[in-house]
């Protein structure tokens, strides 16, 4: 047993000092090799969590491109700034910053009394990032507010619309609201065109877009817009609206209407009446609708220059018995009938071209659909599909039919250029550009008789009153006055004038439409129709606008002979 | 021997990390420089902006035309009529004889030393 036990004596197994050492070694490299694989499952662990949180971009990420986006500016034909982009201060607070609510309520409202004091604690109370106070101030207010020192308030840095020209351009341009997208007028058809894409994109920042060229000339709309509103208090209208075409290229030279609203406060464009009448009021033309009804039997061949008409007695339908306001009861030459503006002869000039070929030629020159315009404004006419007799007699002098003045002044311009219809527009246009665009409506020989006769007109029919002021610009038109209906009737007291022209009559390049809507006589001595107030109006327009377009006056009357066509001779 | 390569190695680290830092730190300097023109930049932007409204606002005829208006009286100003307005085509011909009477008596003057410019000036207070 003993010897067992001895034969069995413990092993004394010793390791050396090298494997000692080596176990040891390793050891510890495999506690580095876990310490290093905690560490980098940390610095992961910690990587994905920082992936997973949704870090509040609201105000430094893409937000700040949207408020900062610009438009690009507005110039008018010379270069003239319309509507420029101003940087302006806006102030926000990040509530979940603000120490003292209440502190930061009471100092906030020394500055802008303006905001409502519960409104404001509920704005600036809450765990919220980023909240607007109010948008769009001035430096002055930013600076005062800084003063304050309120934390968790503070400002940034919008682009805001300006337009300098204030009221005056005010239908043409529209307005943009707070972020800066277009709203009305041209700035929302800019917006449908190209700017809302280029915003998205980000590209619209800074001050890099390229210019957008209109057709109005600054100083005619000036003017245009002066006597508008000169007109208001003159003959004491209800309102007052004017367009002035190139009738070459369609180009809108100037377009006013009146009351208007100053796009700097777009608020002021919701007030009542403030709307565009020339391109989305309708309204029977009256007796400047003849010039169309003439021109199209002249073109249909079915009436003369030179022919006569029986103009002796009224004409009836049935009950009704049409005649004229100026009554001659004669029979007159087609120039007699439109210097006297008889009704009487426009409806038998008419009836010698067919009330169908009528409704067709008011077809060509597309009376019975909406202009092709930039504003989205826009109503469409009312012109009924097919006339029946009474309905093309009343037509044929403009009532029974509403249409906007910029349908009036676009089929002008297509009678006088020489037969062309162009689409107006407010875009910068050169003839040669429009030129492709011409539709024929009427012959050329058609339109040197119209461009007579509305020069006889001036010089001695209704239009002289208009001469009178633009004397020695060859100004010719003719003038409407289109009795309202009031409770179902024709009102003789209250109506809507208008004044149709173009100038220089020689060799035409401008058409105008001008519309006083309900005057009363300026003096005891004057009258209530067209020709006392649209058509001086437009007299005075005409002698104010013409030298900045460049038409020289001239009094040579071998001019006014060179008018008259030769048949007429 | 390699020793003075540790040696060597230790201070040329040392060296490139002061070099380093030093870069770090220009380069933070120039960052916040260029922050800081960005904003002064982005500020007078807005500031230009501002005065380009102005001076457009300016230069409206709608702004301008008041002024006229108010200064008419003063100025002796009024807005151009019709009869006002000329071209070369409406200026006389010139006559188709000079007049050598004239022109004679003129030249003979002058060689007497009588100017008769002088007279004007004298009148006109110029020496």
């Amino acid at each position: 047993m003993a010897a067992a036990t001895e034969g069995y004596s413990p092993t004394i197994a010793l390791d050396g000092a090298r494997k000692q050492r080596g176990n040891l070694t390793q050891a510890r490299i495999r506690w580095m090799i876990l310490g290093v694989v905690i560490g980098f499952m940390l610095v992961g662990g910690r990587l994905v969590q920082l992936g997973m949180v949704e870090t509040d971009q609201t105000i430094e990420g893409q937000a700040r491109d949207v408020i900062t986006a610009t438009r690009p500016p507005i110039l008018d034909r010379n270069g003239l700034e319309m509507a420029v982009d101003i940087r302006v201060p806006s102030l926000y607070a990040e509530p979940r910053r603000i120490i003292d609510v209440e502190e930061a309520v009471q100092k906030l409202r020394t500055v802008l009394p303006d905001l409502s004091e519960t409104w404001l604690r509920n704005r600036l109370t809450g765990d919220k990032g980023f909240v607007w106070v109010q948008r769009e101030l001035t430096p002055a207010i930013q600076d005062q507010v800084m003063r304050l020192g309120i934390p968790g308030i503070d400002f940034i840095t919008e682009s805001k619309r300006f337009y300098p020209a204030m009221n005056e351009a005010a239908h043409i341009l529209g307005s943009t609201n707070v972020d800066n997208q277009g709203i009305a007028g041209i700035e929302r058809h800019m917006d449908t065109e190209s700017v809302a894409l280029l915003q998205e994109l980000g590209l619209a920042r800074g001050n890099a877009l390229t210019p957008v060229e209109l057709s109005v000339d600054m100083r005619v709309q000036h003017v245009l817009h002066d006597q508008l509103v000169d007109a208001m208090t003159r003959y004491q209208a209800v309102a007052a609206a004017g367009v002035m075409m190139d009738i070459y290229t369609g180009e809108i030279v100037a377009l006013a209407s009146v009351p208007d609203f100053n796009p700097n406060e777009p608020a002021s464009a919701l007030v009542k009446d403030t709307f565009n009448r020339i391109t989305s009021g309708i309204f029977e033309p009256g007796s400047i609708f003849k010039t169309v009804t003439i021109a199209g039997a002249l073109d249909s061949g079915a009436v003369r220059a030179t022919d006569q008409f029986d103009a002796r007695y009224g004409i009836r339908f049935g009950r009704y018995t049409i005649d004229d306001f100026h009554g001659k009861h004669r029979i007159m030459s087609l120039s007699e009938i439109y210097k006297y503006s008889s009704n009487i002869g426009t409806i038998r000039i008419m009836q010698a071209m067919g009330k169908d070929n009528f409704r067709d030629f008011l077809g060509r020159m597309k009376f019975d659909q909406r202009v092709e315009f930039e504003l989205p404004e826009m109503r469409v006419p009312t012109v009924p599909k097919t006339l029946s007799e009474v309905g093309a007699a009343t037509a044929s002098f403009g009532h029974g039919l509403s249409v906007s003045p910029l349908h009036m002044v676009t089929a002008y311009g297509a009678l006088v250029n020489g037969g062309n219809y162009i689409a107006p527009t407010l875009y910068k246009r050169s003839v040669a550009e429009a030129e492709p665009l011409y539709e024929r409506v009427v012959t050329p020989q058609t339109s040197e008789v119209m461009r007579y006769l509305m020069r006889l007109n001036a010089l001695e029919g209704s239009g002289s009153q208009m001469n009178r002021a633009a004397l020695g610009y060859r100004a010719g038109g003719k003038t409407g006055t289109a009795e309202k209906v009031v409770d179902g009737r024709y009102s003789s007291s209250k109506v809507t004038n208008f004044f149709a022209s173009a100038f220089p009559l020689d060799n035409p390049r401008y058409a105008i439409v001008i519309m006083v809507d309900e005057p009363k006589a300026e003096n005891p001595q004057s009258g209530t129709t067209a020709g006392w107030n649209a058509g001086h109006l437009t007299g005075r327009l005409i002698q104010r606008v013409a030298p900045m377009l460049g038409v020289a006056p001239d009094f040579s009357e071998a001019l006014d002979r060179q008018i008259v066509p030769p048949a007429l001779r | 021997m390699i020793r003075n390569i540790n040696i060597f190695l230790i201070f040329a680290s040392i060296v490139m990390l002061a070099g380093v830092y030093a870069l770090k730190f220009s380069i933070e300097g120039t960052a916040a420089e260029r922050t800081a023109l960005t904003a002064t930049i982005s500020e007078q932007e807005g500031k230009l902006s501002l005065l380009k409204a102005d001076w457009a606002v300016l230069n409206q005829p709608g702004y301008i035309d008041p002024i006229v208006r108010r200064h008419e009286a003063e100025l002796e100003i009024a807005a151009v009529r019709q009869e006002q307005f000329g071209s070369f085509a409406a200026l006389p011909m010139r006559p188709a004889k000079p007049d050598s009477a004239a022109m004679d008596a003129l030249f003979e003057a002058i060689a007497m030393g009588i100017d008769p410019i002088d007279a004007i000036l004298e009148l006109e207070g110029i020496e």
